[in-house]
């Protein structure tokens, strides 16, 4: 639709126009702090990224290990049973190669988030974080990968803690 | 063993910051308001002549008649008080060690809202005219915070 359109109404402006002062503006910046309650689940989860460990729960009327771990379990809606710590390797899921940042710049190298099924919990259940010492054309669906760690004092209980997943040897 | 009870070592809270910025232009008649105070120290307005209706701070169309205005007058520095209030709390909730007053102030059919200042509050009347202070011309960005304050006319 908007290919049509030649010339828009209204006064076009572009970045030089700002820093010539050509135009009068003001810049604001919002106060946008937040604390997220982390909650059972991902309060353990978090904590136990810190020790260096993927931690899931574990259902066991459905029989299923979820990770991130939860407190009640999404098929039964009954409480979970217990902590299952997993493996920190697992297959690619499914993945992207994004040569723009989330602030919208352009990048040569593309970062490759990815959904990752984690070694442990059950089939498809994974989670998402990005691939590292690979190349971008290399990444295949179904590779088997294995996290990177932070050095265990530098962890501080995010999911940052992981750097990135890897390429692993084939089982 | 349900998983009702937090492990003790887990955070208990993930704080964070979202980056939320915004670079606001004042449009049309915003623009040459904000530029004729910044450089002429001149409050401008609009006039619709078939509402008769002055406009200030200037817009460039009559919000009764929606037609697009473009007689810009000059209505001075000097203004009224038409009503105001005594800020005794900073905006972060903390009580403020000199009160402000802030004011709408009018001209013409509208006005500003801005500071009070050289006076004490129980000195302010309804109607009394004050005047604009400028800050000094390399001071000024194009803000309507180039007007320090207004004073007692």
């Amino acid at each position: 639709m908007t290919a049509k359109i030649k010339e828009f109404p209204g006064t076009s402006l572009n970045e030089q126009d700002f820093s010539d002062g050509k135009i009068l503006y003001n810049f604001d910046k919002l106060n946008g702090a937040f604390s997220w309650d982390t909650g059972i689940g991902i309060g353990a989860y978090l904590a136990s990224l810190k020790n260096g460990v993927i931690l899931g729960s574990h259902c066991k009327t459905c029989r299923k290990i979820v990770v991130p771990p939860r407190i009640f379990c999404e098929w039964c809606f009954r409480p979970m049973d217990e902590f299952i710590p997993l493996q920190d390797t697992g297959i690619v899921n499914t993945y992207s190669l994004c040569y723009v940042t989330w602030d919208v710049q352009r990048i040569k190298d593309p970062e490759i988030p990815a959904v990752i099924n984690i070694d442990g919990a059950s089939p498809l259940h994974g989670i998402m974080h990005m691939l590292g010492e690979i190349d971008p054309q290399e990444v295949k669906i179904g590779m088997r990968v294995q996290a990177v760690w932070k050095p265990a004092h530098e962890r501080q209980g995010s999911i940052t803690d992981i750097l990135y997943f890897k390429p692993a040897k084939e089982n | 063993m349900p998983l009702l009870t937090r492990d003790p070592n887990s955070p208990l809270n993930w704080q964070g910051e979202l980056p939320v910025t915004n670079r606001y232009t004042y449009g049309l008649a915003g623009e040459k308001f904000f530029r004729t105070l910044k450089d002429e120290c001149k409050i401008l307005g609009t006039y619709c002549p078939h509402c008769d209706h002055t406009y200030v701070p200037a817009a460039i169309f009559c919000e009764r008649c929606l037609a697009k205005l473009d007689e810009w007058i000059d209505v001075g520095i000097s203004g009224e008080v038409d009503t105001y209030t005594v800020l005794n709390v900073n905006l972060d909730g903390s009580l403020s060690d000199v009160p402000q007053i802030i004011a709408f102030i009018r001209f013409g059919d509208g006005g500003l809202i801005h500071r009070l200042g050289e006076i004490e509050p129980e000195q302010i009347n309804f109607g009394m005219t004050v005047q604009a202070v400028f800050k000094p011309p390399s001071e000024r960005i194009g803000s309507i915070l180039d007007i320090v304050y207004f004073k007692p006319a």
